[in-house]
């Protein structure tokens, strides 16, 4: 037998003995099962964060990876990973993307007492449960809303003389042009509203805010079988004409209030070149960021046919691929505890949708939310209606707005916006035909 | 020891080896250049031919069913409004691209050899733009083209000229892009035509020179003609390069907040809207088609004008 000396044997031990624990470490690590959670809001991040650690505790077996990306990779990794199965665990689903991942049987159906919480209309607006129900199951959690307003700049509306922010839709374009400001040459120096001229999917969303109120209806509604959609505007023709006719004639000659050469949305409001912006719960912080000094209020939307708010907003669902189901309805049980909710709130300023959680301190000192949180009677909530197609339709709708936007000739011009408001219709209903979803 | 290992490399053996590698010399290359050959096919060949395969099919990235639709996807391009208008804004950008580069490239190489001794330190500063990358280069020029803060607005009223609506103005933004992308790549075709300009033989333009040729003469009849393998390969690479535009278009036209641009179409913005906004591979893959036939036409055409008659 070979006798080695002391020192080389304690020289060996020295040297095993962390390789003995680095390899426990890894084995350790292996051995845990991992959920992967992506963001495409990564403002929203500090509540999953804090149940991450909390989870982890409890199931210490488990490993939660978090990642955040922008919104536009996170829509098109979760396209390419989802149905190879390389995509997250637990899925945050904004509404109008739902339909290709329900209608391809990548999520997974609740547990009883989740579904029993979204289903109780006293914890959750069912609303916001409809897009996610399909033959009586239900597939996520609704999570949080952004909602829209009117914001209006309290400087800007003394100088103008207006003492309240707009209450109808005449109003509201009445008081833009008042608080619009030109220079010497008849420049606009101050929007008095500034429009979503450009980005054309925003574009169609922000126009589709005045035409809900004015017909009492999206401009893409549910069809009457699940998962189509058709399109209203031929039905509602002079209120279209009318809603196209407000923005155009606002946008040319005399009565004109904004131009596209001006900072716009929300940037444009923040740094006071503009006196009237219609944008979501978002734009509140970014406001307060991005224009500290700019004194603003929030009012509910302008009223017409009708008064409602348009929401996007967001789903906790479950992969129908994920190794560990049970776990990441566990996880987003946790989520939907009144701490992670109110820092969700806190951090991203996004509203939580559970009814049953109280937010009245929050709001108390943050009282320019009261117009995107706080539920008023008769002011309707509504979402798009999801469909497969809702990118390609609202872009190539916005495109055409765009341009109409654009053409000087429409001003007061009612059947020059009438075959524009057809065009819009054809557009819409072509595509939702070759996506297979145009109701009949 | 050298001689040695003469002796040993001249041994029988070794020249049998090396007489028998020499014979084939194919698979001397083939073992060589196979693996390189290899990656190229699979990174380059293989996906055009995916493509082209694809753009038969109604091809959507969640959908588990892809059916095949034949020509269906060519026959929805002819009806296709939005691709008509990305089509005619790339022939137009294109031609537009090229012609400005090239003829900008061409001058200041030319003005740069009657400064031969500092011609290095410009042709380092036009050279800086090529190596920044697209994504930074197009943010710092959407600085400049700020309707209310951008330096060019700026500049432009020191003039008394109103302010402009570059990115937001659909007649100006085809030039405002083209100006962007003639400065990034003017410098890479100055050193170009450098290389092409210090291989013409002095003598020549001496000769011409001695025998009275004006300066315009000597460029119309020496330096141009002797320069046309090079103005050949300039254009072929010019016009692949903008036909094929993308980033500065995506991120000038982006609409981000408050930074609202018109929304002008490209061939490849609209590839890029077709697959990975709304997922239609098929559709993306048959456009994509399209552009690869319309750019190989082009260089084919520029070959047949450009290249030396014998």
């Amino acid at each position: 037998m070979i006798k080695f000396s002391n020192t080389i044997r304690q020289l060996t031990v020295s040297a095993l003995f962390p390789m003995i624990i680095f390899m426990l470490l890894i084995s350790q690590a292996a051995a845990k099962e991992k959920i992967s959670i992506w963001l495409g809001y990564g403002e929203t991040l500090a509540p999953f964060e804090m149940v991450k650690d909390k989870f982890e505790k409890k199931y210490p077996n488990y490993e939660v990876n978090i990642l955040t990306f922008s919104l536009r990779d996170f829509e098109s990794k979760l396209a390419s990973s989802m149905p190879t199965g390389a995509g997250p665990d637990l899925l945050t689903l904004h509404d109008f993307i739902i339909p290709k991942y329900l209608d391809e049987g990548l999520l997974e159906p609740m547990p009883k007492d989740l579904t029993a919480i979204v289903n109780d209309p006293a914890k959750m607006n069912p609303t916001y449960t409809n897009i996610i129900a399909r033959e009586g199951k239900v597939y996520g959690v609704p999570y949080w809303t952004g909602r829209s307003a009117i914001f209006y700049n309290l400087d800007h509306f003394k100088e103008a003389g207006l003492t309240s922010p707009p209450d109808t839709i005449e109003e509201f374009w009445e008081y833009a042009e008042k608080l619009t400001k030109k220079d010497a040459n008849g420049d606009i120096e101050r929007a008095g509203m500034t429009m979503r001229l450009t980005g054309p999917s925003g574009g169609t969303q922000k126009f589709g805010y005045l035409y809900y109120q004015m017909a009492g209806m999206q401009m893409l509604e549910p069809g009457k079988k699940v998962g189509t959609i058709r399109v209203t505007l031929k039905e509602n023709m002079d209120i279209a004409v009318q809603a196209l006719l407000d923005r155009i004639n606002h946008l040319h000659g005399e009565r004109k209030v904004d131009d596209w050469k001006l900072k716009h949305d929300a940037q444009g409001f923040a740094s006071g070149t503009a006196a009237m912006l219609l944008r979501e719960t978002w734009a509140i912080a970014f406001i307060k960021k991005n224009g500290p000094k700019i004194k603003f209020g929030t009012a509910l939307m302008p009223k017409g046919k009708i008064r409602g708010a348009f929401n996007y907003i967001e789903v906790l669902s479950v992969s129908s691929m994920s190794k560990s189901k049970e776990k990441v309805w566990e996880f987003i049980r946790m989520l939907q505890e009144q701490k992670a909710l109110a820092l969700l709130l806190k951090e991203s300023g996004y509203s939580p949708l559970r009814l049953d959680r109280d937010f009245s301190a929050f709001l108390k000192e943050n009282p320019l939310y009261k117009a995107v949180m706080e539920d008023v009677a008769g002011y309707s909530q509504y979402i798009e209606a999801p469909n497969t197609a809702y990118k390609e339709v609202t872009t190539r709708f916005g495109e055409v707005l765009q341009d109409a936007y654009r053409d000087s000739s429409l001003v007061n011009n009612k059947e020059g916006v009438k075959s524009v408001i057809l065009k819009l219709q054809k557009t819409a209903e072509e595509i939702l035909d070759d996506s297979g979803i145009l109701s009949e | 020891m050298y001689s040695k290992v003469i002796a040993t490399f001249s041994s029988k053996k070794l020249r049998s080896l090396y007489q028998k590698f020499n014979h084939r010399h194919g698979i001397w290359i083939l073992s060589g250049l196979g693996s390189v050959y290899l990656l190229f096919i699979i990174i380059r060949i293989f996906p055009i031919f995916e493509t082209i395969r694809l753009s038969f099919y109604r091809y959507h990235i969640i959908k588990k069913h892809t059916p095949f639709i034949g020509l269906k996807n060519y026959e929805r391009l002819l009806r296709d409004e939005n691709f008509h208008i990305a089509l005619s804004n790339t022939i137009q950008f294109a031609f537009m691209a090229v012609l400005c580069t090239l003829i900008v490239a061409l001058t200041i190489a030319i003005l740069l050899r009657s400064i031969e001794h500092v011609s290095p330190f410009f042709e380092t500063l036009f050279y800086i733009p090529v190596i920044t990358s697209w994504v930074p280069a197009s943010v710092i020029w959407k600085w400049l083209y700020d309707p209310t803060f951008g330096l060019i607005n700026y500049f432009l009223s020191l003039f008394g000229i109103a302010k402009q609506g570059w990115l937001q103005e659909p007649d100006l933004i085809l030039y405002a892009i083209v100006m962007v992308a003639s400065w990034k790549m003017i410098g890479y075709y100055i050193i170009v035509f450098t290389v092409g300009l210090k291989n013409i033989p002095i003598s020549y333009l001496e000769a011409a020179e001695i025998d009275g040729a004006s300066a315009l003469q000597r460029l119309r009849y020496i330096i141009l003609p002797l320069l046309r393998p090079i103005i050949l390969f300039a254009t072929v690479m010019s016009t692949i390069q903008f036909f094929n535009v993308f980033a500065p278009v995506y991120v000038l036209t982006a609409s981000a907040q408050g930074a609202p641009a018109y929304d002008l179409k490209v061939v490849v913005s609209e590839i890029y809207r077709n697959g990975f906004e709304y997922y239609k591979m098929g559709y993306a893959g048959a456009e994509s088609v399209v552009l690869l036939v319309l750019v190989m036409s082009m260089v084919t055409l520029q070959f047949t004008l450009f290249r030396e008659r014998k």
